[in-house]
């Protein structure tokens, strides 16, 4: 019996969605185009960030957002020797859970160390490289550039060995 | 049903409407703080939550109940979520009460919602599909050729789905968490409208709504507890899911056999021999007008192709002797996970005597019914004043 003719077609789904961020997420968002970053005071007094909506424990609305430092400790990391394409950086880099100074929890991002694995350590101190303030007049085309600020947690470039930049 | 009776002790939800401003986490919330309010809990008393919602692709967010579960107050509890398409909140609301009526938990968080402002629903199921021809359909050009076959059928003429278009409208201005509030509505109005996928016009059709629904649901105690306390809840009479596929030879989409024996089984629990005089009132999925008299006769309220009669001689209005949809239905708010637990809400509302302006009189059973996907998957439930 002769072989089956198998066919098989593309298929790309690609849909248009928009997030409404209301005002906690929003906060956070917006001081990033800023060029600062913020979390939330939970009910316990500690500071998580990104910041969340409702405590962890108590599920309590949380509403007492707290500005943090842009440098911080790395607590964990994993070296990704051969980038892929979208990931942050198209050179050797580190995913890094940093916890910022004033934060009681780690976020994740990526750490630059101009490409040398042995330059990453945990319990370093690294600090946020920004991209340039958003432009005034800047048209949404000119945001996708992704060449400025915008409202996303790439704002943060990555981080760098504190004292490099 | 399970050997445990189920309650349901409070009710809460959103106002819907086309863009809700605020995150979906801060939309469930509302709805769930609004039913634990009226069942004077909090977030410590609840032993699990159950969440639905309808394709996660609505919002683009994939298993959102994973981000839900600190607004729902979820931590170290049970949190499950389920999908059946449209009829998912009538769905979600009985595994809820499965729970208790299992004896598994005794105060259960249920949840349901959508958020259709983060996209377009209408065309997110439209997406292409590899070798088969791309239909752009939507919901009404999928749905349009059998309410134009139930019309043939049963001859029913061409205003009953805008006196169902109408009667619902007005019904939601008596309601103030429906979306739509049309207060210059007329059957001219209706009936002038664009007609979008013949026989279906434009106001026969639902909206896009962001909204939520929540229930606290109890065991026997927890029932009993609250009716001390001068809140009477609605008693759980009858629970019932059907599913049939898409597509089979001799399926029939006007009056699915899903439907038909999901409701013989749910009034076969509730001890209901005759649906038309025995419920009193009915909360039941209608997105497109016609829906209601197709409805009306796969849910045994009326005789094949005479469900368009009860429509036609006002059986169905507010004061009618059976009233459907008084919130104002689907056809008013349409947030689609919501609103099969809207159609489940509804009717327990109406048990309880909740329902403000469109409160019928003395109503003892109520009907909560959903449907979904391409009329394949069927929730129903019933609940009454008093205990099974």
């Amino acid at each position: 019996m002769a072989e089956p003719d198998v066919l098989v077609a593309p298929s790309t789904i690609e849909y248009p969605f928009r997030r409404t961020t209301g005002p906690v997420i929003g906060a956070f968002l917006t001081a990033l185009r800023e060029g600062f970053l913020v979390g939330i005071k939970s009910s316990d007094g500690k500071v998580i960030v990104p910041p969340v909506e409702y405590d962890p424990y108590t599920a309590d609305a949380l509403t007492e957002i707290v500005e943090v430092g842009d440098a911080g400790e790395v607590t964990a990391w994993s070296w990704v020797a051969e980038p892929l394409d979208g990931q942050p950086l198209d050179r050797p880099f580190a995913f890094a859970l940093i916890k910022l100074d004033g934060a009681d929890t780690a976020m994740l991002h990526v750490v630059d160390t101009g490409g040398d694995p042995a330059a990453i350590a945990t319990g370093m101190r690294v600090r946020a490289r920004w991209k340039p303030p958003r432009p005034v007049g800047a048209s949404e085309e000119d945001d996708a550039t992704g060449a400025h600020r915008v409202g996303s947690i790439l704002d943060i470039e990555c981080f760098v060995p504190e004292g490099e930049n | 049903m399970g050997k445990e009776r189920v309650a349901v002790v409070g009710i809460g939800q959103t106002k819907h409407q086309a863009t809700y401003d605020g995150s979906i986490a801060t939309l469930v919330r509302e709805a769930a703080e609004r039913a634990l309010d009226d069942a004077r809990m909090g977030w410590s008393d609840i032993d699990a939550v159950v969440i639905g919602k309808a394709p996660d692709f609505f919002e683009g967010v994939m298993m959102p109940e994973l981000y839900l579960a600190d607004a729902l107050g979820a931590t170290g509890k049970p949190m499950f979520r389920v999908h059946t398409a449209g009829s998912v909140g009538g769905s979600t609301a009985i595994v809820a009460q499965d729970l208790i009526a299992a004896g598994i938990h005794e105060r259960v968080l249920t949840v349901a919602f959508e958020k259709q402002s983060e996209s377009e629903a209408m065309w997110a199921l439209s997406l292409p599909i590899p070798f088969q021809p791309p239909m752009h359909a939507g919901a009404g050009g999928y749905f349009a050729p059998h309410v134009r076959a139930y019309i043939r059928r049963s001859g029913a003429p061409d205003h009953i789905g805008i006196l169902v278009a109408l009667k619902d409208r007005l019904n939601a201005l008596k309601n103030p968490y429906a979306h739509l509030h049309e207060h210059g509505i007329t059957f001219e109005s209706v009936k002038d409208s664009i007609m979008l996928w013949d026989p279906i016009r434009y106001s026969e059709t639902c909206p896009s709504s962001d909204g939520a629904c929540a229930m606290v649901l109890t065991n026997e105690k927890g029932g009993d507890e609250a009716a001390a306390q001068g809140r009477p809840p609605a008693w759980v009479l009858g629970t019932a899911f059907r599913s049939e596929p898409t597509m089979f030879a001799g399926r029939d989409q006007v009056n699915p056999r899903g439907g038909q024996d999901c409701a013989r089984d749910v009034y076969a629990q509730a001890g209901i021999t005759d649906p038309r005089r025995d419920i009193d009132v009915a909360e039941i999925y209608v997105p497109f007008s016609w829906f209601e008299p197709m409805w009306l006769e796969n849910l045994h309220f009326a005789a094949e192709g005479e469900g368009w009669k009860l429509v036609e001689a006002g059986v169905t209005q507010m004061d009618g002797d059976l009233p459907v949809n008084c919130s104002g239905g689907v056809l008013s708010s349409n947030p689609i996970g919501a609103s099969g637990m809207l159609r489940f809400a509804e009717a327990a509302m109406q048990v309880r005597g909740q329902c403000g302006e469109h409160q019928i009189d003395g109503v003892r059973k109520a009907l909560g019914h959903a449907y979904g996907g391409g009329s394949q998957f069927f929730a129903m439930w019933v609940v009454g004043t008093e205990k099974p």
